[in-house]
């Protein structure tokens, strides 16, 4: 059996990865580098506390894959294990946190709601008026993104997958019961092909006429000057969409959560920098005098009712992977993807069931 | 002997051996080789180090400069203090 999986970003390289563990030949393509996609650009919160409940199994297995995957990829994922805080600045928000801790106690996992008085305990320069309540989850934290690709990338190819960069998928044909694959000019037989091109996947989609019609969602970020530890948790503001957090390198970053758009596109923008800077220094005042020294966005998709797409389609060994949504993708990519390598090599895996492509 | 430390990237404190070793795991072009390494990404946002890791490159993989290209300048092209961006003006 020979799989191919049309972009390298946490999505791709999971299922790479689960698949080439159990032998299977598999060869990913990238049409840039490593880190073009969201994967490479994100800020890498991750925590139980996902706001869709059908997800919270994949978050959880995904924290416990960030713990083991590490020393099996021989690579150090900088997983700083502070937790996470979620905020609410208004009263139907706060709902939604008290919804939300009760959820996660059903599934065992220890959260509370805490006031912003509370919050300040944790972080001693936050500004409780700009919060109306909160929850704290322990488990989880900030992860950087980029370690978690290389290793990714470093676990396949001691598999033996092969990863090719600057190649593009352009045509896929469906050939008999197999595909033929078009890169650079060249081609490439497989029996099974992956979609996990993120907020590409409608236009690979496209390639075998399938109209997907995944949201496609920017996001913009930036970072400030490195400073001494100092924000420890991971936090995000449920209603102005404004998170933020400290890398392992020192740098406050941080960004609001994206808006759909029609086209890709990464540029950025003065709007956000200006409505960022307003928003952190009114949740931690003491910002104020640091200077942001980058600020970028990037591109993600989500399926159309806010669950991710991962599964079997009508056409017969075309597989999508992607949909994986509004900042979570990093918190469940690598359950999803290893759930992923278990349907491709047996055919069904009821735990996937609830994103099937086929759903809509 | 001791080995003679020739820094490239002072922001970074990355040396010549340090991106040598880089190129050779295989990040060996300029998007990949400045996140592995975090040349260029320091404060000065690699004036002082890019057209040294360019060279570098350059001599390592046969490419020309060109081809190597430069990174993208990612805004804002002088670090700007969050208060004074909060002054700024959104509908
Ligand atoms: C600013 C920002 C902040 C975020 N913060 C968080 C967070 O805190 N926590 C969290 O969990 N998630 C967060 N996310 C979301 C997360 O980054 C994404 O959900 C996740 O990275 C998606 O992974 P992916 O593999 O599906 O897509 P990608 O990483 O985008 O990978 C898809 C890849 O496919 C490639 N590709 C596309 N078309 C082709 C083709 N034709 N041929 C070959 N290759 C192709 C692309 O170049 C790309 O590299 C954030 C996202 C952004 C943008
Ligand atoms: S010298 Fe390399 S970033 Fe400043």
């Amino acid at each position: 059996m020979k799989v191919g999986v049309v972009g390298a970003g946490v999505m791709g390289l999971s299922t790479a990865y689960f698949l080439s563990k159990s032998g299977i030949d598999v060869t990913v393509f990238e049409q840039k580098y490593l880190l073009y996609g969201a994967s490479g650009r994100n800020s890498g919160g991750v925590s139980p506390m996902v706001d869709r409940e059908e997800l919270i199994p994949f978050a959880l297995e995904s924290l416990r894959l960030y713990d083991t995957l590490p020393s099996e990829v021989n690579f150090n994922f900088l997983f700083r294990k502070n937790g996470y805080i979620k905020l609410a600045s208004d009263e139907g928000d706060a709902e939604k946190i008290r919804e939300g801790v009760s959820v996660l106690r059903r599934f065992g996992i220890s959260s509370k709601v805490i006031s912003p008085e509370e919050v300040k305990e944790i972080i001693p320069d936050f500004n409780p008026d700009s919060a109306v309540l909160a929850s704290y989850c322990r488990e989880g934290g900030v992860i950087f993104p980029w370690p978690v690709v290389w290793g990714l990338a470093r676990g396949c190819r001691e598999n033996g997958v092969e990863i090719r960069t600057e190649a593009r998928v352009e045509k896929i044909e469906r050939n008999g019961s197999r595909f033929t694959v078009h890169v650079n000019g060249e081609k490439y037989e497989f029996d099974f092909v992956v979609n996990s091109a993120g907020a590409w996947s409608n236009e690979v989609s496209r390639m075998v006429g399938i109209e997907q019609n995944n949201m496609i969602i920017k996001e913009e970020v930036c970072v400030t000057e490195s400073i001494k530890p100092y924000i420890n948790p991971y936090i995000y503001d449920i209603t102005s969409g404004l998170y933020v957090t400290q890398t392992a390198r020192g740098e406050i970053i941080g960004g609001i959560t994206g808006k759909s758009v029609d086209r890709i596109d990464t540029s950025s923008t003065v709007e956000f920098a200006v409505r960022y800077a307003k928003g952190v220094t009114r949740m931690i005042p003491k910002l104020k005098g640091l200077a942001m020294l980058r600020q970028w966005a990037g591109v993600y998709d989500e399926g159309r009712d806010g669950l991710p797409v991962v599964g079997f389609t009508e056409i017969d060994g075309f597989v999508q992977a992607n949909g994986l949504g509004k900042h979570r993708g990093m918190m469940i990519a690598p359950a999803l993807g290893k759930e992923l390598a278990k349907l491709i090599e047996r055919g069904e895996n009821s735990a996937i069931k609830k994103f099937d492509p086929q759903r809509f | 002997m001791v080995k003679e430390r020739k820094i490239v990237c002072r922001c970074e404190d990355l040396t010549e051996e340090e991106i040598v070793h880089a190129i050779e795991e295989g990040y060996s072009d300029l998007e990949s080789l400045k996140r592995y390494t975090g040349a260029t990404t320091g404060a000065c946002q690699g004036k002082g180090c890019l057209m040294h890791v360019v060279r570098i490159l350059s001599q390592k993989t046969g490419k020309s400069p060109d081809e190597i290209g430069i990174t993208t300048q990612r805004p804002p092209v002088n670090p700007v203090p969050l208060y004074i961006l909060s002054e700024g003006d959104v509908e």
